[in-house]
Parts: C-alpha cells; sequence; structure tokens
C-alpha cells in the first residue's frame, strides 16, 4: 500500500513524500514539493539515496544518506535533507494514505 | 528604500548597466508561455538576446505546477475537468499556481546570472522584485516582500515568484493575484494540512488579498503602472520576440510542455 509523508519547515516549503515498504526497504519512492532545487536532476539523487533504504533508519540516518548523495553544487532552497528524512518517517510511521482537509 | 533592502546597495546598479528590453504581446496559450522561459532564459545566458521583461497575457485556464510537484497531490482532476483546466508544468520550482486570463498578472525577467551573482538565492528572490514593490506601492497597496518567495500586503498575499540559473541566465518569474474566485480555486488545487501549518489559517482564500480589491483599479491599469515602474528605475525599451524564437517556442511548447512524460513528470 502507498504511504504518504508530510513536511513543512517553518516558513520554507513543503517536501511530500510517497513510498512503499518491500520487504523492510524502502521502495518506489517519490519526492515532490513546492521547493526549489538546483540543478533539478538532484532529486533523482535525493529519490536514489533513500530507495532500497531500511525501513527503520531514522531521520540522521536518512539525512545523512541523501547529504552525501548530493552532489557538492547542489542547492536546496526552502528546504533540507533533515525535512526530507522527517517526511518519510512520517509516510512510515503515520502515512497511511493521503490526508486531506 | 527601507533598511529591509539596503543590503542590496552595492548590488542595485547593475540594473542599469544592462540594456532592458520590453515584450508585451497579445495573448499565448499555457504552453508557449512555458516554453519561452525557456527559450529565452538561454537567448539571454547566451548573449544572443538583451535582458528582457515580458509581460503575459493567457489564453486560456491553467494550473501551472511547479518543477517538483505531484500533479495527483495538487489538482483534483475533477475540478480541473469542470472549469477547464490544462495542467502544466514549468521548469522552476514553487507552488501551483491556479491561473484565469483575466485574473492573473505574470512576467518573466531573463537577465545575465551576474546580475544576482553574490545573492544568496533566497535574497535573488526580493532583489530582483523591488521594482514591482515600489510599482504596487505607487498604487496606494502596503507590498512587502516575505523570504522566500511571496509579494505580501497587511491584507494577505498577493502573488508568488520562482527563479532558476541557468544557461549563464536567471530567470525570475511571478503571477500576482489580480482578482480570484476563492471557491474555483479550492475545487481545481488541492492544498493540505501541513501546507498550511504555519500560516495561521486552514482556509487558503483568507490568505489572498487581490489587485482588483486593493487597488479598485482595471488590470491593464496596474499593468502599466508596473511597466513604467520598471522602465523609470531600469531603463526599457519596446522590443519583440524574433521570429526564430517564436518558432523554436512552438516546438519546445508542443515537443516538451505539452507531453504527458513531462508533464506527468511527477505523477
Amino acid at each position: 500500500m502507498p504511504l504518504h509523508g508530510e513536511f513543512k519547515q517553518p516558513g520554507g516549503k513543503l517536501v511530500v513524500v510517497d513510498l512503499e515498504l518491500r520487504d523492510g526497504y524502502l521502495a518506489e519512492v517519490h519526492v515532490s514539493g513546492d521547493f526549489f532545487l538546483e540543478p533539478p536532476e538532484a532529486l533523482d539523487d535525493i529519490v536514489a539515496a533513500l530507495t532500497g533504504t531500511p525501513v527503520d533508519a531514522s531521520e540522521d540516518d536518512l539525512a545523512t544518506r541523501i547529504d552525501e548523495a548530493l552532489a557538492p553544487d547542489a542547492m536546496l532552497i526552502g528546504f533540507d535533507a533533515r525535512g526530507v528524512g522527517k517526511a518519510v518517517r512520517r509516510a512510515v510511521t503515520d502515512g497511511s494514505p493521503r490526508e486531506r482537509l | 528604500m527601507s533598511t529591509d533592502t539596503d543590503r542590496f546597495a552595492r548590488f542595485r546598479p547593475r540594473w542599469n548597466e544592462l540594456d532592458w528590453q520590453l515584450i508585451r504581446t497579445g495573448a499565448q496559450a499555457p504552453e508557449l508561455h512555458m516554453a519561452l522561459d525557456e527559450v529565452l532564459t538561454y537567448e539571454v545566458g547566451s548573449g544572443h538576446r538583451k535582458p528582457t521583461l515580458r509581460i503575459w497575457e493567457w489564453a486560456s485556464n491553467a494550473v501551472i505546477l511547479g518543477r517538483f510537484q505531484s500533479v495527483r497531490n495538487e489538482v483534483d482532476p475533477d475540478g480541473a475537468a469542470r472549469h477547464d483546466i490544462t495542467v502544466m508544468r514549468r521548469i522552476t520550482g514553487g507552488g501551483a499556481m491556479f491561473i484565469e486570463p483575466q485574473n492573473a498578472i505574470t512576467y518573466s525577467i531573463y537577465a545575465p546570472d551576474s546580475l544576482v551573482r553574490g545573492l544568496s538565492f533566497i535574497d535573488s528572490y526580493a532583489f530582483m522584485d523591488e521594482w514591482v514593490i515600489q510599482g504596487l506601492r505607487s498604487l496606494g497597496v502596503e507590498a512587502e516582500y516575505v523570504p522566500i518567495n511571496d509579494i505580501s500586503s497587511t491584507a494577505g498575499k498577493i502573488g508568488g515568484a520562482a527563479q532558476t540559473r541557468r544557461g549563464g541566465a536567471v530567470l525570475h518569474h511571478v503571477t500576482m493575484a489580480y482578482d480570484m474566485d476563492p471557491a474555483k480555486m479550492l475545487e481545481v488545487l488541492r492544498i493540505g494540512r501541513e501546507k498550511l501549518s504555519d500560516k495561521g489559517s486552514v482556509s487558503a482564500n483568507k490568505r489572498v488579498a487581490p489587485l482588483r480589491q486593493q487597488t479598485q483599479l482595471p488590470r491593464q491599469v496596474v499593468i502599466d503602472r508596473l511597466v513604467e515602474t520598471f522602465a523609470d528605475l531600469r531603463g526599457l525599451t519596446g522590443g519583440e520576440l524574433t521570429t526564430d524564437e517564436l518558432t523554436r517556442a512552438e516546438a519546445l511548447a508542443k515537443e516538451k510542455f505539452l507531453s504527458d512524460e513531462w508533464r506527468y513528470l511527477l505523477p
């Protein structure tokens, strides 16, 4: 079942994570939101860093993996690797189907 | 200028070292606007085109998603179909815009990236829109910039900017609400709880303060004043799209911006 998590840094931008759990690992990871990211292809690096990560990876672990996967010139504007980690944790822990107003 | 903008003092003269051109044409399709932004950014970056301010006129309703937004998470498909909305994706990040042609005021600025060199991404948003804040204030709107990318006023949010730097150029584009139909917007866009978590309100329409309500002026008069402000502060010469630019943008509109592969890049 697809899981959905969101996190918005105060004063920053929304990060949305949709993913599935497969044998205890993150799969079918999608990261979206109203953030800014340069170069845009850096999104693929973020997704690759998350895919295949154990489901019990902490916010710290997730943030470290993302930071290590990003090229030195990547610029995250309005969000950061930790925020993506928070959205992943929310998807994994209480993220059932999209919660909407 | 307020102290808030004084940090731009040493950067501001750069505007006047550039020879600004104005492009203001009739209504164009949303996909052509998307393509023109991409083509003109590279044309300015390569030095083939002078720095340009382009005023948009919209030919149809649209939702313009930010580069990194998911269609499913942002757009209600039934509402979009009901209101004849085309879903488009732009090349810059940021949030979804709900466009009805006579309700939006949209412009793009294309400049060599030397204009914003030394400024952080966040500062460069406010820097690129100082002139528009001044133009709005000249119309009696208490406009201010709210980082990262909001143009706001005491009455509520007016609009938002998005920016990207590529090919040696900076593209900065803005859509402001001239008027709006909040009920229709809420039928078309999905506004989630988390998105509003630091806005102090769960009502999306309460946050927007359209310029019509704030100025009581016709849309074209507001646009004219903004263009005059840019011309007074930065200098501006009338220009037009070249045949080559238009031909390339039309091809890109069809091949890229209308393609499902691009529009549903993040489904």
